[in-house]
């Protein structure tokens, strides 16, 4: 497109929406602060170091108490507080879940590797009958024990080659008992752990982040959502066939303005029917919520997905949300791109209708397979012709040849590509072949905004 | 947005251990000379005078007499030793109370007290070294024999 039009004067240029700043400095310095506050309760109640046992238990004792430091963490990462899920973003709140996840798995090995060989060293006894004494008589232990083997389970389960061989419903359920495990080794913490059995205070500190950490999650994981569904009373309105593959989903409630639902953002689904009750699943919004009506746009990609289509009208739903950080506040420049691949486009549609922008300062990227393939092209169409937008569609070859989304492509449909803000959404593939061509067009990595839930 | 998990794990793993064995290294590795009360005296140490026997002390005037140290308060429980000592010498040294709250404190105590009375028969004072993995019934243990001697001396 030839957009040789000046920009603007700029009293007359549309206020720039307010520059929404990241709170991951912030988070991740809390979070170190209290790991150093949990370093400085061992270094208080420890006097000597001395032999090799010193150094086992102490170590073990280190890990112990970082292990439990970071499982009130990961349980407060996915409480749904709207600072992580709007303000981080769900997808990279669930990303620094699954590290810290990995890495509190790790400690939680160290921790009991290196207690079995302290303890065994004092006493002078081998390893696995020390580890047996420990299990089976120091007190609470058993309950610890058990809560650890669920840690470890849940940690193994986790791992990517595990998880893509189960059902998302098994993996989620197991998830859960994480709470249980967490519960079960609390005891053993304030049974046994030598900086608690002196220290009311530091007693206190510990209950406090559990307590809080659980305040939480009843808050934001129960309370929050229950009040939602109550108070909004959302149904299946109709079920609309898109593409080959691809539903549309209204849903009707009252008063949904009230939801706060920004552009770009989702709702955690809950279909109540049998079948599907079980789980709920994250389904951007595909159309500004007005009129009564949410849309979420879904492709037939899992059990899950694939049984929306069938879906009758009235049927009861239970929806969390609004959540995702993928919306206009991420925005720094006058010109934007959002770049599309499948059913990425959901978020993106909203944001391509009700981003504030000049004609010609607009584009949309969508790339599918097939043309038939092209979700909700009349709309995305009648939008680009009624506010001045460029729609870009990047289709397959005739012949199947891929086409794909790069650096020369991208400077050539946009010259001035790297002073644009660029919002990406789509397969993990499709995104991460992306973003490296935007990086190599010159669009700053601060100014690509992408949302991905793979792990 | 381009992870790089291999990284990641490793600068984990290097930063977790480094800060634990830095931790660790900055703490003191072996007992100092106990400081308190009997600091002061601690260069005359086994001078246990013979002659009357005061406190708890029992026996026979110039013979043998059994002292009990006080009860020393440590955070897992209580530690008490018993002394007997014939003219200046230690002849023997019991823990009469220690930690017994639970289990892994029994362990402590049941592995730790046979060395701290061996070290008072040998060093036939209260400069004794901590018996690693007892820190705190080795400090307890300490201060109540002191409190014993300090009995005997009168």
């Amino acid at each position: 497109m030839t957009t040789t039009h000046s920009p603007p004067p700029l009293r007359h240029r549309a206020p720039r929406p307010a520059r929404r700043h990241s709170p991951a400095v912030p988070l991740l310095a809390a979070a170190g602060a209290g790991g150093a506050a949990v370093l400085a309760l061992w270094w208080q109640g420890t006097g000597v170091v001395s032999g090799a046992d010193g150094w086992l238990t102490g170590a073990g004792r280190i890990l112990g108490l970082m292990c439990g430091y970071m499982c009130a963490l990961l349980v407060a990462l996915m409480a749904r507080v709207p600072l992580l899920e709007k303000g981080l973003g769900s997808d990279r709140t669930a990303r620094w879940h699954a590290s810290a996840g990995r890495w509190t798995v790790g400690l939680l090995l160290g921790h009991i590797i290196l207690i079995t060989l302290g303890y065994a060293a004092q006493s002078r006894t081998d390893p696995v009958s020390e580890l047996g004494t420990i299990v089976l008589d120091y007190p609470e232990m058993l309950k610890g024990t058990a809560g650890a083997a669920v840690l470890a389970l849940v940690g193994f389960v986790s791992a990517r080659a595990v998880r893509r061989r189960m059902r998302y419903e098994t993996w989620y359920y197991l998830h859960v008992l994480t709470y249980a495990a967490i519960f079960l080794a609390f005891g053993h913490q304030l049974a046994l752990g030598a900086d608690f059995a002196g220290g009311a205070a530091a007693r206190a500190a510990w209950y406090a982040l559990y307590l809080g950490v659980a305040t939480l999650v009843l808050w934001f994981r129960v309370l929050v959502p229950v009040r939602l569904n109550v108070r909004h009373r959302l149904r299946v309105e109709a079920v609309v066939r898109e593409a080959p593959g691809v539903t549309s989903v209204w849903v009707s409630g009252r008063r949904l303005e009230a939801l706060g639902a920004k552009p770009g953002q989702f709702f955690r689904w809950r279909f109540l029917t049998p079948g599907m009750w079980g789980a709920s699943h994250p389904y951007s919004l595909s159309a500004v919520p007005r009129g009564g009506f949410l849309r979420i746009t879904v492709k037939a990609l899992g059990d899950h997905s694939a049984s929306v289509a069938g879906l009758t009208q009235g049927t009861r739903v239970w929806a969390e949300g609004p959540y995702g950080a993928l919306t206009a506040g991420l925005r720094r420049s006058r010109r934007v791109l959002l770049l599309a691949g499948g059913t990425g486009i959901t978020p993106l549609r909203t944001l391509f209708e009700t981003l504030p922008a000049a004609p010609g300062d607009l584009t949309l990227l969508y790339r599918a397979r097939t043309a038939e393939e092209l979700a909700l092209r009349g709309e995305l169409e009648s939008i680009a012709a009624g506010r001045g937008a460029r729609l870009v569609y990047v289709l397959n070859d005739a012949d199947g040849g891929r086409r794909d989304v790069t650096a020369d492509g991208l400077r050539r449909m946009l010259p001035d590509i790297a002073a644009h803000d660029v919002y990406l959404c789509g397969p993990h593939g499709l995104a991460l072949a992306s973003y490296d061509a935007l990086r190599e067009a010159g669009v700053p990595a601060s100014r690509v905004h992408y949302e991905s839930f793979e792990l | 947005m381009r992870a790089h998990p291999i990284r990641r794990t490793v600068l984990t793993c290097v930063a977790t251990v480094s800060v634990t064995t830095l931790a660790l290294a900055l703490k003191p590795h072996s007992q100092p000379v106990t400081a308190g009360p009997q600091a002061p005296r601690s260069s005359q140490s086994p001078s246990v005078p013979g002659g009357t026997g005061s406190g708890t002390g029992s026996g026979s005037a110039t013979g043998q007499r059994t002292l009990t140290g006080e009860t020393v308060q440590t955070r897992y429980g209580p530690v008490q030793v018993e002394i007997t000592v014939d003219g200046a010498k230690i002849t023997a040294a019991r823990a009469v109370k220690t930690p017994s709250g639970d289990r892994r404190s029994q362990d402590i105590a049941s592995s730790s007290v046979p060395t701290l009375v061996q070290e008072t028969l040998d060093a036939q004072s209260a400069r004794i070294d901590t018996v690693s993995g007892a820190t705190f019934t080795s400090e307890g243990y300490m201060t109540s024999l002191q409190s014993a001697l300090d009995q005997a001396r009168g």
